[in-house]
């Protein structure tokens, strides 16, 4: 028996990628041409919330005219026992993705900022009411979130009833984002660990705590905790945070015994917010990487977009390769672009005061995090393409890394030691003088089986 | 990587503190070692060197032979009738036999891939140095030879590093065929982990190939935005003089470009080719034009079109020299393996060869130069041109109807088509006036002309086709991106992450020949399909041209509408059959990128990395060639399993698991040594498919793989059952086999699924790092 019985078209996960032109579609709801557009989730206590309920306020599909756009407001209830209001923002991330389940509705963007259409074809199957979405979203609600025991769905299209709800749904994310920002490492219990990337870097796992995003930049604690929650047997999984060992490093021995245990025993201690000593192991989807960089005493980063070399001549892939695979490697250091915006980001080694490189595209994207008096010290590629000129520019920019330079570090350049394996050397004819000397070779042979050129370890 | 030797000598060296004679400095080899990744096991692989895994392979997907021959007719003992478990006059059984021929074909496709490394490496060596860096992508590509590491365990960064590689896989190769001798190799099983190894073989010399002309003719090197250019028989301007080129060997090619940009001709002369020499001249002049796959190569020289045909090596028809003399068109020979009985010129002053080619002295030419050749072919063009005009043999509306009343319809031209077109149906009606059935035939012909052979009125039907079409052919113009060549470091990054999360379902390469069952329709189809879905979908060769030659309602090619990038949703060009080299790489580079497993000389467990988790499936949909059989094999050896149309029963055997059998679906868990039931994944590891529709449900299926996530494997199962659902008509009955644990299960199938797992009693189990090499268990550390 299907699991969308009565509901006049498809539902599967191969509708996600439709995309709906202008001229296919029959109602547009939301978008670029409404004002007023919303999808809200809200926690409510059991008795809040009639199970399966279904609300149109305002005109539904049906009663629209082809080819028209009209506002949307999309107010889901749920209630149960786990239901708590952390976990609001990520449940209401899922109405994106179970539209788009539905053949014919295309859902993009999330939030004030929604922008649906549905598409002739559909409706003229019969998708003709919020009715059958609200269906489709209930079951897949329930059946995906257990946690869920009540649901209630109202569609909202009456324009004066979506401005109204608009602006409250409006002070609503402001102050959800305000609390998660806000959010503290310290005040909750539990971290989240993923071993998700395992599959492919075996010795990686993930700790992501409210203010250290995934790696991948695609889970937030928020996420973790309601993933922990719906597949307790899942690669998502709780942390219990033991003892706080160092709080400036971010050392709990609580994430140490788990990684030590998910790693098989790879990574014993984790640091969270350095990149030396014990740092943070790296999978291999990372959105960033933050590279030392000696000569200047600072961190450079760089991101996955950034098709150029770095400012140590680097690309992305050879740096990404030197700290991928869940190791952990010193002044090599996986992020994602989120972490950056978390003031704990590299806290021990200086944070921002210690970052001097960075491409300007991802700067842009953080640039309100980053504090005002460093914002401008910090170069990308417009400043400097070499190590020198970066040199440069923090001096000009007095950047505070600056202060460290009391010695500048001197690079050890590799040596080539060439080491003749075997050699045989018969001379017929040799004649050396020592002191004011003459030497004279005839029928010189020298013969070598191998010659070997290694690399002697660069000194650190 | 390093060169073999070094050897100086010295006369006579005088300076103020020494006198030296005869001075002699040899080495043997130098072994740069700066390359500080630890050699793996097999380095330089012998053909024993990874026998056990080839077995550990064999056991899961035990060879089926479907005998193409029941006889053996390679020693004069035979004829040796092979049928009902009788044996050879030598002792060999029919399993070994069949094994042979497949071992033998893949030698010959290996060393012709081979042949073509070593000529590439050689002249590029001559012409540029043996110090020429080989930069196949600039900074974004730091994993220059994938395969090349894997296999030899070197890691080569100039054209010269290329040598010590081809002379191993020459040995190789050498050493593969003496197994097939008479009273050599008896067991099969020996014969298919040869197999195996020709395959590896040959994924080297493609890689060699592609990586040298990368470098040196500065191709795409890893773009995803290479340039679209021009694909079609209506793309020529036919008011020039046109030089056709065919073969996969781009060297005289580029003979040609370099002569007629030199001596400022090119704007005057349409260069365009057939089969990968096509391929890669566009790749090293945007300009130059492909005229389309190996199926076109008869319609376009009867079209008269071509006024210097200039043949290089591999899939050219062995007839060019007999057609080509119909149209009055000069061939120019430059391979040496492929010289047509014509005499050699290499020697002689280009002016000679000119006007001996111009005023039909002589009918074509051997020059084995490809610079003199480059020269004639333009000259010759340029003069011959206007003399030709465009002379064809293209027959009339109104001779086919002649023709056609006189066909007795004897159906022997039916016997003889491999896709046993419907010709005598079309001749009747065109007797009647109607060329109808003759247009429709055109879309599914591939150009081999044995009816034509076959016809006792000696008719030409194949021309009777295209003069038909002749509307279709000319209206033949579309946009193919030009071959990219690899696939950037950072790419890989790209996908790791969605691969894990299982939003790539998978990776399908469509490669190979032309040989489709229903023209090559079907493979644009099934590119769009499975880009739609948001596999990424990756192309070679003259599946890539098919591919090319379909357009949507907005008269746009998959290239125009589907980006380059190798992402989800992109549609990939690499380039020319070597260029195959860089699909199998991407895989590799999926374990060493985003898994960090060595590469150096560790072939065993990155073959098995990838059999467990890269969900790649190769589709040789027109498969034809030995070559194509030898890219197969290295595909298997690497657990990549391949799909081929149903021609590609010919190639006498295929490698199918059996999902009855519960015992062969075991891994072990690297995490806890367990033994862990994980289901048939991949099912088959070689699959011939008879349908478009049953090749598409057996590609969505065999892209599952042991370590998928909950949520790759129910993305994969969605679009499992879902065509199967839309093809066949039914749910798949085979659900059950590839759900592990509930969550498994496509979010929105879960009461359907849950009801159909009931039924079959179905135990939950669970997902392990799933490896086949107990060496690779896991210890925890204390």
């Amino acid at each position: 028996m299907s699991m969308f019985e009565g509901i006049p078209v498809e539902v599967g996960v191969i509708y996600e990628g439709e995309r709906i032109r202008r001229k296919d579609m029959y109602v547009e709801l939301g978008g670029p041409e409404q004002e007023t557009k919303f999808e809200l989730v809200r926690a409510k206590g059991l008795d809040e919330v009639e199970d399966e309920k279904i609300t149109v306020i305002g005109p539904d599909i049906k009663d629209v005219k082809e080819g028209s756009s009209i506002p949307l407001g999309i107010y889901v209830e749920v209630a149960g026992k786990d239901v708590e209001e952390e976990l609001e923002g990520v449940i209401e991330r899922r109405i994106h993705e179970y539209c788009n389940f539905i053949e014919g509705l295309m859902h993009l963007n999330q939030r004030y900022d929604i922008w649906l259409r549905l598409n002739k074809k559909s409706f003229q199957k019969g998708l003709n009411s919020f009715n059958y979405i609200g269906k489709v979203l209930t079951k897949l609600y329930k059946s995906e979130l257990p946690f869920i025991e009540k649901i209630q769905i109202t569609f909202i299209t009456d324009p004066d009833k979506v401005r109204g709800m608009w602006k409250e749904a409006l002070s609503i994310y402001e102050a959800r984002d305000a609390k998660a920002r806000g959010m503290k490492d310290e005040e909750v219990d539990a971290f989240y660990g993923c071993t998700l990337c395992q599959s492919f870097a075996p010795t990686h796992v993930c700790v992501i705590t409210p203010q250290r995003y995934s790696n991948c930049g695609s889970i937030s604690w928020f996420d973790g905790r309601a993933s922990a929650r719906v597949d307790p047997k899942g690669p998502v999984f709780a942390i219990e945070k033991g003892e706080m060992i160092d709080t400036e490093k971010g050392e709990y021995s609580g994430v140490n015994e788990v990684v030590k245990k998910k790693s098989l025993g790879a990574v014993n201690r984790v640091w969270l917010y350095t990149g030396f000593g014990y740092p943070h192991t790296s999978c291999g989807c990372f959105e960033a990487v933050a590279f030392y960089i000696p000569e200047v005493d600072g961190f450079g980063i760089v991101d996955r977009g950034f098709k150029d070399v770095t400012v140590n001549g680097l690309p992305f892939s050879t740096l990404a390769d030197s700290t991928a695979g869940g190791r952990q490697i010193d002044g090599f250091h996986g992020i994602s672009v989120e972490y950056m915006r978390s003031p704990k980001f590299l806290q021990v080694d200086g944070g921002w005061n210690r970052i001097v490189w960075m491409p300007s595209s991802v700067k842009e994207r953080v640039k309100d995090f980053i504090p005002k008096e460093v914002v401008d010290k910090i170069a990308t590629e417009n400043d400097s393409k070499t190590v020198d000129e970066l040199r440069a520019f923090l001096k000009d920019h007095e950047h505070p890394v600056v202060q460290q330079w009391k010695e500048v570090p001197v690079e050890a350049a590799p040596e080539v030691e060439e080491a003749l394996a075997a050699s045989t050397i018969p001379l017929s004819t040799t004649a050396i003088a020592a002191g004011g000397f003459k030497i004279i070779l005839k029928n010189a042979k020298i013969h070598a089986e191998k010659l070997i050129i290694k690399r002697e370890k660069a000194k650190r | 990587m390093a060169k073999k030797a070094l050897f100086v000598k010295a006369k006579e060296l005088k300076t103020d503190v020494a006198v030296i004679k005869d001075l002699e400095v040899s080495i043997g080899r130098i072994f740069d070692e700066t390359w500080t990744e630890p050699v793996g096991p097999t380095p330089f692989p012998s053909i024993t060197d990874l026998r056990e895994w080839d077995f550990k392979l064999l056991q899961r997907y035990k060879p089926m032979y479907m005998p193409f021959c029941d006889l053996c007719c390679l020693c004069t003992f035979g004829k040796c009738d092979l049928t009902k478990d009788k044996r050879g006059a030598c002792g060999l059984n029919m399993a070994g036999q069949q094994s042979r021929i497949v071992l033998i074909a893949c030698c010959i496709g290996a060393a012709t891939h081979l042949g073509h490394a070593r000529h590439m490496v050689d002249h590029l060596i001559e012409k540029f140095g043996r110090r020429y860096p080989l930069d196949v992508g600039g900074v974004n590509v730091q994993l220059e030879a994938p395969i090349t590491r894997l296999v030899c365990g070197v890691r080569p960064r100039t054209l010269g590093d290329l040598e010590d590689v081809v002379d191993y896989l020459e040995d190789q190769v050498t050493h593969l065929l003496s197994a097939t001798h008479t009273g050599q190799e008896g067991s099969n099983l020996d014969f298919e982990s040869k197999v195996f190894h020709a395959g590896m073989v040959d994924h080297v010399a493609l890689e060699v190939a592609d990586i040298a002309q990368i470098a040196a003719y500065n191709f795409p090197k890893a773009d995803p935005e290479a340039p679209l250019v021009e694909l079609g028989y209506g793309t020529i301007e036919t008011h020039k003089p046109v030089i056709m080129v065919v073969g996969h060997n781009v060297i005289s090619s580029v003979g040609i470009i370099d002569y007629l940009k030199e001596n400022d001709l090119y704007a005057d002369v349409e260069v365009t080719g057939l089969c990968c020499t096509a391929h890669d001249t566009t790749r090293y002049s945007s300009r130059a034009k492909i005229v389309g796959p190996i199926s076109w190569q008869l319609r376009f020289i009867r079209s008269g079109i071509p006024d210097v045909i200039v043949l290089d090596e591999q899939c050219i028809r062995a007839d060019t020299l007999v057609e080509a003399q119909k149209i009055k068109a000069p061939v120019i020979v430059t391979s040496d393996k492929n010289c047509q009985g014509l005499q050699n010129r290499t020697k002689d002053p280009a002016d000679e060869i000119v006007a001996d080619l111009v005023n039909g002295k002589v009918p074509g030419v051997l020059i084995l130069d490809s610079e003199k050749a480059g020269e004639v072919a333009s000259r010759t063009a340029l003069e011959i041109a206007p003399k030709r005009k465009k002379f064809k043999v293209i027959p009339t509306v109104k001779e086919i109807i002649e023709a056609a009343k006189k066909c007795k319809l004897c159906n022997d031209c039916i016997r003889a088509c491999p896709e046993g077109l419907l010709i005598p149906e079309a001749m009747r009606e065109a007797a009647a006036g109607n060329l109808q059935l003759l247009v429709d035939l055109y879309e599914t012909c591939i150009g081999c002309a044995r009816c034509e052979s076959a016809c006792p009125n000696d008719f030409p039907i194949h021309s009777f086709i295209v003069a038909a079409a002749e509307k279709i052919l000319k209206g033949e113009k579309f946009k193919i991106q030009a071959g990219r060549g690899a696939i950037q470091d950072v790419e890989i990054r790209n996908v790791g992450s969605p691969i894990v999360l299982g939003e790539i379902p998978g990776v399908v390469a469509f490669v190979g020949c032309a040989n489709y069952p229903h023209g090559g329709i079907e493979v644009a189809e099934m590119c769009k399909e499975f880009a739609d879905r948001r596999f990424i979908v990756v192309l070679s060769g003259c599946s890539a041209m098919s591919a090319a030659m379909y357009k949507d309602e907005e008269g746009k090619t998959l290239y125009e509408k589907y980006p380059g990038d190798f992402d989800a949703g992109g549609i990939v060009n690499v380039g020319s059959c070597v260029a195959n080299a860089h699909i199998a790489g991407a895989a590799i580079k999926i374990a060493n990128i985003f898994a960090k497993r060595n590469l150096r000389a560790n072939y065993e467990e990155i073959a098995d990395y990838i059999h467990n988790r890269v969900g790649a499936v190769g589709v040789a949909w027109g498969a034809m060639s030995q070559k194509a059989a030898a890219i197969a094999a290295g595909c298997w050896r690497l657990g990549i399993p391949v799909i081929v149309g149903p021609h590609g029963s010919k190639y006498r055997r295929m490698l199918l698991g059996r999902k009855d059998h519960e015992e062969d679906w075991y891994v072990y868990d690297a995490r806890t040594g367990d033994r862990v039931y994980v289901g048939p994944v991949p099912e088959h590891l070689f699959y011939t498919a008879e349908t478009k529709e049953e090749a598409m449900v057996i590609i969505a299926k065999l892209c599952m793989r042991a370590n998928d996530t909950s949520k790759g494997r129910a993305i994969k199962l969605t679009h499992y059952i879902d065509l199967h659902k839309r093809l066949y008509g039914t749910m798949p009955d085979d659900i059950h086999l590839f759900v592990r644990t509930v969550t498994d299960i496509p979010i929105t199938m879960k009461d359907e699924i849950l009801d159909i797992l009931k039924k079959k009693g179905w135990k939950e189990g669970r997902i392990p790092d799933p490896t086949l090499l107990p060496r690779l268990i896991r210890k925890m550390k204390e």
